[in-house]
């Protein structure tokens, strides 16, 4: 597997001989910043979509699951809103190299993207951030996602799924329609649901029906909105022993630059506030302050 | 067809010089340290950056949200998260020793002897071309009253720094000082090589559902296109009063908006909040200011320095009150 090391900004020593000579496209990283077109279009999850755009395969090449892209969302020539919005990769596609992401109209910034069509230009600076891991003796891997927060959780089973790993895959939704499709997950992922008002599977929130499954996993992943993370917290303290498995959790934090130089995205930590754009999205859910 | 002359010189009375190959500057607080851009561009290309505000202590910043967006603008309220003077000379002068792009270290403090202190610090140090003052802190000593709305206590600090250092400071000028040309003439009597502004504006923003301030730190920095006009005014007034040059910043996003800066009297320019949408914005300056430049007939950036300037003696009388900029 390709190493990102090199290419993430602020990750340390590799870094700071690069401005000191003379650096060429590969050395500056130049294209981390490039122009994509959007393919495709297609709704899901109720007034979701999946948004499909081109990207340089030097770019997938580098891309982990868990990492993101953060996005122009406004038109060339108006400043409004003005900040890029961090989307993490919901599938990457090798043959025609392409990203897919996740959108739901939200604040001004999604429903902006979530209006495009195929043939336009989207300005993106990417992969940014750590990853979600997979430790090498893991083979059983449980997953747990809340609304659109599934997105960088399908990427991750696509590519354990592809090392032949057993996914156990939870979802929350508030109803049926803002559920993922089945046919979106391999073939080989267990796939479980639940909905606030009962309408499809379990009854509540994802994070009830995963007990069985904290001691079957060998490392448990969770991505959504942050009451879920605690409510996790919860659920799963009295089943894991030694703190084991462990959890990994992506966090949403507004963001401007997202390359760790503006400190706006702060997550607090045993260890401080850290950037959540480069020393997350992923952290270690035992080490951050909920 | 020659190439225009870009290079600038923002401490011509200083022996140490704060020369720059081009007046294009990445401005403090966004673009941390330098190495978190290296892999997205050519940092060796920029004129200098300007690392984030240094303080006497490490601080570990405010409690999020430290960012919202506002109209064609943010305001940020980060509460300067750094490592301290101490934590700073450590990693970041030996990493820039290896660099060939102009490093400029910003320093915020909240007592004058604070700032004299960090100053005394940073001229030991290698590969610092030079010191950029954030006189926008409370002054402990005055109840925290802004140093920079004040010429004497912006020129106390001033005054404080220069005899710490040989290195080339330039104060970087608060726009909420009731008179901004007051507090430039003051610092640059006090020793000041360079005068940069302007700092963010203090702004809020309220969340209408939950009934607060959208950020923890209620008010925060606006910065972005929306304060760029405010920003060229006070560069117009303040480089006409001021003898020393004066870097120009606040919301410059394209070339259009640099050149506004030059010809209301700056000798170079800071980008800040571009950055964050638009890293590559200040490398593509470089390029097009020497194009723009070329094709208009001017051989060097300093023919168009403050041409805009026509002897209108803007400050003189209340020019922003309202009854005159409607017209009535």
């Amino acid at each position: 597997m390709p190493s990102l090391t090199a290419h993430r900004a602020g990750s340390g020593q590799e870094d700071f001989g690069l401005a000191s000579v003379t650096p060429s496209i590969e050395t500056t990283g130049a294209s981390r910043e490039f122009e994509s077109r959007v393919l495709s279009v297609e709704p899901v999850m109720g007034d979701a979509v999946l948004l499909t755009v081109s990207a340089p395969p030097v770019v997938l090449s580098r891309l982990q699951p868990g990492q993101f892209f953060n996005i122009v969302t406004r038109f060339p020539g108006s400043f409004d809103p003005l900040l890029r919005r961090p989307y993490s990769v919901y599938r990457a596609h090798r043959d025609p190299s392409a990203l897919t992401f996740l959108v739901r109209p939200f604040g001004r910034g999604s429903a902006w993207l979530a209006e495009r069509l195929p043939g336009e230009r989207l300005g993106m600076l990417g992969p940014l951030g750590n990853s979600f891991t997979i430790p090498s003796r893991a083979q059983r891997l449980l997953m747990i996602g809340g609304g659109v927060g599934v997105a960088p959780l399908v990427m991750l089973s696509d590519e354990a799924t592809s090392k032949n790993l057993d996914v156990v895959f939870v979802m929350g939704a508030a109803t049926e329609a803002g559920l993922l499709a089945a046919s979106e997950l391999a073939e080989r992922v267990e796939y479980g649901v639940a909905t606030d008002d009962g309408s499809r599977g379990h009854r509540g929130l994802a994070t009830e029906v995963i007990g069985d499954f904290v001691q079957w996993a060998d490392q448990i992943y969770a991505c959504g909105p942050e009451p879920m993370y605690r409510t996790l917290r919860t659920v799963a303290e009295p089943l894991r022993i030694d703190r084991k498995p462990s959890v990994q959790i992506s966090v949403e934090r507004g963001m401007a630059c997202g390359l760790g130089a503006c400190l706006g995205c702060v997550v607090e930590t045993t260890h401080g506030m850290i950037a959540s754009c480069i020393q997350g999205p992923v952290f270690d859910l035992d080490e951050i302050i909920l | 067809m020659t190439t225009p002359d870009l290079s600038v010189d923002l401490a011509p009375t200083n022996p140490h010089e704060l020369r720059l190959r081009n007046p294009v500057i990445a401005a403090s607080g966004c673009f941390g340290y330098g190495e978190e851009y290296a892999s997205v561009i050519d940092v060796g290309r920029l004129g200098a950056f300007v690392s984030k505000g240094i303080t006497p202590a490490r601080r570990g910043g405010n409690p999020m949200p430290r960012i919202v967006e506002s109209p064609a603008g943010m305001l940020n309220a980060i509460g300067l998260q750094n490592p301290g003077i101490h934590g700073f000379v450590k990693k970041y002068p030996p990493m820039w020793a290896k660099w060939t792009v102009p490093a400029i270290v910003n320093i915020s403090a909240e007592s004058v002897n604070d700032y004299a202190m960090m100053a005394t610090i940073l001229d030991e140090q290698p590969a610092i071309a030079a010191i950029e003052v954030n006189v926008s802190c409370p002054n402990v000593a005055q109840g925290g009253y802004c140093f920079g709305w004040d010429p004497q206590m912006s020129a106390e600090v001033t005054r404080a720094v220069r005899s710490a250092t040989t290195l080339p400071i330039i104060v970087k000028l608060s726009p909420g000082a009731p008179d901004i040309t007051s507090v430039a003439v003051a610092v640059e009597e006090a020793g000041a090589d360079a005068i940069s502004l302007i700092n963010t504006l203090v702004g809020m923003a309220i969340d209408v559902r939950r009934r607060k301030p959208l950020l923890a730190n209620h008010t925060g920095g606006v910065s972005g296109p929306a304060i760029k006009p405010i920003a060229v005014r006070m560069v117009y007034q303040v480089a006409a009063v001021v003898r020393v040059p004066v870097i120009g910043m606040g919301g410059i996003m394209g070339l259009n908006d640099a050149l506004e800066f030059f010809l209301a009297g700056a000798t170079a320019i800071q980008v800040g909040t571009a950055i964050f949408v638009d890293p590559g914005l200040p490398i593509r300056l470089i390029d097009e200011l020497g194009r723009w430049l070329t094709e208009e007939g001017f051989s060097s950036l300093d023919q168009i320095v403050g041409i805009a300037n026509d002897g209108f003696q803007l400050g003189q009388r209340p020019v922003l009150a309202a009854w005159e900029s409607v017209g009535v």
